[in-house]
């Protein structure tokens, strides 16, 4: 009976032993090489608040030229790359251009103002702009 | 595109204040988003046959636009048809 006190009293400790220096190990130190399962959780998935939070210019380009395929009005999907003016390369009318700005307006949760957005007529202006935009995202 | 006159600017601007409105409303579906903007194109869409230099009757529209959209915007009113 004394036994296997003792040993559940072990079981119950071992774990709390093991979790609390876990932590502080990196993944390369012997210890987190034993215990892995520890390690992952906390490295991945945690976007610490001093990680690098800009966008990149083919980023930014991609999600504009998916947003652009996804838009039922453009005449010729083949044409759409970084460099389409609207207009001109995919048939979109001044109304549809308004269309379009309102919807990478969604997509970078930003706020275009009437003069700048007037300006952006293809894909390149608009890469441009919320490139300038401090918290597009 | 050419540059815009100030008053194809204003329309481009109201279309922009009627795409905005549709997402101030509350409780939309990407279904009834779509229906919205539908409604509102077409209403743009009726009068592009107006000359471009038929200044009395774009300001005539302008102005109707403009109240109706503010009518669309109160708050008591949920839905259009």
């Amino acid at each position: 009976m004394f036994r296997s006190a003792i040993a559940r009293s072990l079981k119950a400790s071992a774990p709390r032993v093991i979790k609390t220096p876990a932590p502080f190990h990196i993944r390369s130190s012997p210890i987190a090489a034993r215990v892995p399962q520890f390690t992952p959780c906390f490295a991945q998935g945690v976007r610490l608040y001093s990680a690098p939070a800009g966008l990149s210019k083919t980023e930014a380009e991609g999600r504009i030229v998916n947003l652009l395929k996804n838009f039922d009005k453009v005449s010729d999907a083949s044409k759409i790359n970084g460099a389409s003016h609207f207009s001109n390369d995919l048939g979109l009318d001044s109304l549809d251009t308004v269309e379009v700005v309102m919807a990478i307006e969604e997509e970078f949760s930003i706020e275009i103002p009437d003069k700048e957005a007037d300006q952006i007529h293809s894909v390149e202006k608009a890469v441009e702009y919320i490139l300038a935009q401090p918290d597009g995202m | 595109m050419a540059r815009l006159s100030g008053l194809q600017r204003d329309v481009l601007s109201l279309y922009r204040k009627c795409l905005r409105e549709i997402r101030n409303k509350p409780e939309v579906d990407i279904g009834t988003i779509r229906l919205r903007r539908d409604i509102y194109r077409a209403e743009f869409q009726k009068h592009l046959s107006v000359n471009k230099k038929d200044f009395s009757t774009i300001e005539y529209l302008l102005r109707k636009g403009h109240r109706q959209l503010e009518l669309y915007a109160t708050p008591g009113i949920r839905n259009i048809r």
